[in-house]
């Protein structure tokens, strides 16, 4: 990663600060949350991408003595999958809008725990690292997506049932749409490396 | 037009990885070909095991032969593409550990649990089992078929990093802008062209597969998060069908490769060629629903479909691959060897284990046959004669002691017994077919006991040679492992 | 300490905190819902209820304090419902024909309530009362004027009530036995009101 000159890193962090402060503002975030796509599906991925964006905007070194604290990239990847897991619950949409200190939590720990972390390790995760990622998320959405399709009773108590529906379809075919997006990039760029009819010895 | 020559490439030695991989293999086809004998010889009466134990042995059967074919056609197309790309050899091992893991989840599930509702796991029948076995052996097989279906998964997608590695995209290693464009003679090998075929497919199989499979097992503890049926049957298809037709994508590599070196000639990753891999890249997803014809349940356009694409696609990599091996053959003086005999065979194998099929793929007759053995006969066909008798015939190239090594007379006697009785074999299943036997195990009558018999005779006869080319394998593994000239100079190359 | 050996530490640790917290905030990966949470903490810990003014399908005005020293089940509902208080009101039927006769009105009452105040007066809850069987005296159906009572009530309750978009509302059925100290002791499924009929008779 280039680095980035420290004004046009402070003009971005503000431009995140700002979307943060609007997400938390209570017109957009009842808004948000009228709906149970909206707040499993927008809000809650931009709250983590926030902390992706503002992780990135560090310096690399602080970056760096952070990753190295942390341990590498795998404890990270874990806290981001504990923390990212427990926001998919019903359970916890529906304490988030019937508890102020749950949705507080819900704020903070998003970017925290599951941006953050992520953006650390990304710089560190290989191919196969990236892909885990990746794959876990298409097919934690795909599943999730599914079960509160087919789930017998309404999951959120806060949420009407076509609600439920609605996003259940939606994840399935976000799941869908990302799973064919990551073929067709297989299938476009890259230049060949060398003679493609060339035979190296194993 | 693109000239090709033929590049020498010396024949490299396995890594101890293929090896375990073809070990596996044959031994496991061995220890299933015994449980098919004894299916034939239940039926044939003249054993006595009853009906819970017979659709035990056939599902351990079923999933046993599927497996070892995915794990053998594996072991061809990583031994070669090697060549070609920088695969992983911690990927491919872990494969392996990863099978042979699922396979001791299934064998549990069979042996201890007495699952018996076969390979293909068709909803709702793992989980309503009517008492016969518990909701723990059910997920256990289908937590076995999901074991080995991410190991799977996990060497495709090294297939694909490498791929990508080299050739940039997929779109380049299928030969595309040699397709779509100026055939300049650069298109990537056939190897290379069926690996990503077959890596293509299978992961959108293995995906769809492992979806359904989880779906299953929420299903089995939690039966309120209900299923689609048709839904469920439409996935498994999609998968079971991809993934056992890749099986054979990938063991023909080894006539790509091998024939070659025989008569030093290239294979010719040609316009007409390369338009095969791709039409059959397609065309392979979406063949699955001619074996639902009978299902008036399924949305007529699936059906449709599931007609034509059956019909087109059993047409253009097996005729291209068949003329491209009888031109590399043709006046070539190639020298006839096990491998080489083994190879063509398995053309042979392929082209008439496809027919069968062809005609089943007939909606009028589909409806009188598809419940019948003529399906058994199609598939035992193309599988034995043309999977398996690929990878006997690799076993043999990888064995050869050196290039001018002579067969020995009993096996040639091997061969041409395991050719007959294979026949022999698929016959009595394709002929009980044509009188109407009933596929599975219920409502046997008296008068087709004589084709269980014939059946079981030759069954025992193609166990018989088989067990010879396995043995004569196990003798000669030290030699696989190393580097030397293993194919025979032809005579025309020569002169 | 290596590199390896301190990722190996901290993704340990990081595992059991996690594994830890999902186990604290799925009751010990039981309740996924917050309906199977709520459930499982009133068995957990009986809850007592907000004093409220309730008024019956023939006007009376009593408090649920009045039902101490019996056995009360509650459902709620509103009386324009077309479904869900459909199978309430068949499941609080075939509990009341389940409850011995003496027992009936001596030592267990049922009571429908209405979250619906503004629509159901005393004449709609009375002719919802006839529809599904009540009787008007073991079984009676009232309504919460006051709307902080209400939603003190709910929320003690733990349901929760939102509009639909055909005007109608979509709530969280179950059956609710509050018991004989004026607790919330069960929460139970709607769809199995037999076992619900059989723990009454138990504590008869």
């Amino acid at each position: 990663m280039t680095a980035i000159a420290p004004d046009r890193a402070r003009i971005r962090f503000c431009a995140l600060g700002a979307l943060y402060l609007l997400l938390a503002a209570p017109p957009v975030r009842s808004w948000l949350e009228a709906t149970m796509s909206g707040h499993m599906l927008v809000q809650i991925p931009l709250l983590a991408a926030i902390g992706f964006a503002a992780c990135r905007l560090l310096v690399a070194h602080h970056q760096e003595r952070l990753l190295a604290i942390a341990g590498g990239p795998i404890p990270l990847v874990v806290v981001a999958l504990f923390a990212s897991s427990w926001w998919m619950l019903p359970r916890a949409l529906d304490d988030a809008l019937a508890h102020p200190l749950v949705e507080v939590a819900k704020f903070v720990s998003l970017p925290a725990l599951v941006g953050v972390p992520l953006a650390l390790a990304w710089r560190r995760l290989g191919i196969i690292g990236r892909g885990f990622v990746w794959t876990n998320f298409i097919s934690m959405l795909a599943v999730l997506g599914w079960l509160y399709l087919a789930a017998p009773q309404r999951l959120c108590n806060s949420y009407l049932v076509d609600q439920q529906e609605s996003a259940g379809w939606l994840m399935v075919k976000l799941a869908l749409l990302l799973f064919a997006a990551w073929l067709g990039h297989l299938f476009v760029g890259g230049p060949p490396v060398g003679n493609p009819r060339a035979v190296h010895g194993p | 037009m693109a000239t090709y020559t033929y590049e020498h490439t010396p024949d490299h030695g396995a890594k101890a990885g293929v090896l375990a991989y073809l070990a596996t293999s044959a031994a496991v086809l061995l220890l299933m070909m015994v449980f098919g004998l004894l299916m034939r010889l239940e039926q044939a009466q003249w054993i006595s095991i009853g009906a819970d134990r017979f659709y035990e042995l056939m599902t351990l059967h079923g999933a046993g032969m599927v497996g070892i074919a995915a794990i053998a056609g594996a072991s061809v197309m990583w031994h070669f593409l090697r060549q070609y790309v920088d695969l992983s050899s911690r990927i491919f091992i872990a494969n392996l550990v990863l099978f042979l893991a699922g396979v001791v989840m299934i064998l549990g599930s069979v042996l201890i649990g007495h699952f018996h509702g076969a390979w293909t796991f068709l909803f709702p029948l793992p989980g309503k089992s009517m008492g016969m076995w518990s909701p723990g052996a059910a997920a256990l097989f289908m937590g076995g078929l999901l074991v080995i279906g991410v190991g799977f998964l996990l060497l495709h997608l090294d297939i694909a990093r490498a791929i990508v590695a080299r050739y940039g995209n997929f779109a380049r290693a299928l030969g595309w802008p040699q397709l779509f464009g100026h055939d300049d003679g650069k298109a990537p090998p056939p190897t290379v062209v069926a690996s990503a075929m077959v890596t293509i497919v299978n992961v959108i199989g293995l995906v769809v597969g492992a979806s359904i499979l989880t779906m299953m097992l929420v299903n089995l503890y939690v039966p309120g998060f209900d299923i689609d049926p048709l839904l469920a049957k439409g996935m498994i298809y999609f998968f079971g069908h991809i993934f056992i037709n890749a099986t054979i994508y990938m063991a023909v590599i080894a006539v790509y490769e091998i024939l070659p070196r025989y008569t030093q000639r290239p294979w010719k990753s040609n316009k007409v060629f390369l338009a095969s891999w791709t039409a059959s890249t397609l065309m392979v997803m979406f063949i699955f629903p001619h074996h639902l014809l009978m299902d008036f349940a399924f949305p007529k356009w699936m059906l449709v479909m599931g007609h034509v694409i059956g019909y087109l696609n059993t047409v253009p990599i097996l005729v291209v691959t068949g003329y491209g091996a009888l031109m590399i053959v043709y006046r070539s003086g190639i020298r006839w060897d096990m491998a080489s005999k083994l190879l063509f065979l398995s053309l042979f194998g392929w082209a008439a284990g496809a027919m069968p099929a062809f005609i089943d793929g007939t909606i009028t007759v589909n409806y009188v046959m598809h419940n019948t053995l003529w399906v058994p006969g199609h598939f035992h066909t193309y599988l034995l004669l043309g999977m398996v008798t690929m990878v006997f015939g690799f076993m043999y190239y990888l064995g050869k002691p050196d290039h001018e090594a002579d067969d020995r007379l009993l096996d040639r006697i091997a061969f041409w017994l395991f050719t007959s009785s294979v026949l022999g074999f698929t016959l009595s299943f394709l002929y009980s077919g044509k009188e109407s036997v009933a596929r599975r195990y219920a409502a046997h009558l008296p008068e087709w006991v004589p084709y269980d018999r014939i059946g079981a005779v030759f069954a025992m006869l193609v166990i018989a040679s088989s067990l010879l080319f396995i043995v004569r394998f196990f003798s000669r593994i030290g030699l696989a492992r190393h580097d030397y000239q293993r194919a025979p100079v032809a005579r025309a190359a020569t002169a | 300490m290596t590199s390896v050996a301190h990722s190996v530490a901290v993704t340990a640790l990081v595992t059991v905190l996690g594994s830890g917290a999902f186990w604290w905030g799925t009751d010990g990966f039981t309740a996924f819902t917050a309906e199977t949470a709520r459930r499982a903490d009133v068995l957990r810990a009986p809850r007592p209820l907000p004093a409220a003014v309730l008024e019956d399908q023939d006007g009376r005005v009593f408090g649920i304090d009045d039902y101490r020293g019996r056995l009360l089940a509650v459902e709620f509902i509103y009386t324009r419902c077309t479904t869900i208080c459909n199978s309430l009101g068949m499941a609080f039927r075939q509990i009341r024909d389940r409850v011995p006769a003496d027992a009936l009105g001596r030592d267990v009452a049922l009571l429908s309530i209405s979250f619906d105040p503004e629509r159901d007066d005393p004449a709609s809850l009375k002719a919802y009362g006839i529809a599904h069987g009540a009787d008007g005296e073991h079984w009676r159906l009232a309504r919460v004027r006051d709307a902080a009572q209400l939603r003190a009530l709910l929320e003690a309750f733990g349901v929760v009530v939102i509009a639909d978009r055909f005007g109608g509302f979509e709530h969280n059925a179950a059956i609710h036995l509050v018991g004989r100290d004026g607790r919330l002791v069960e929460i139970s499924d709607l769809d199995v009101p037999l076992q619900f009929a059989a723990k009454l008779e138990e504590a008869l």
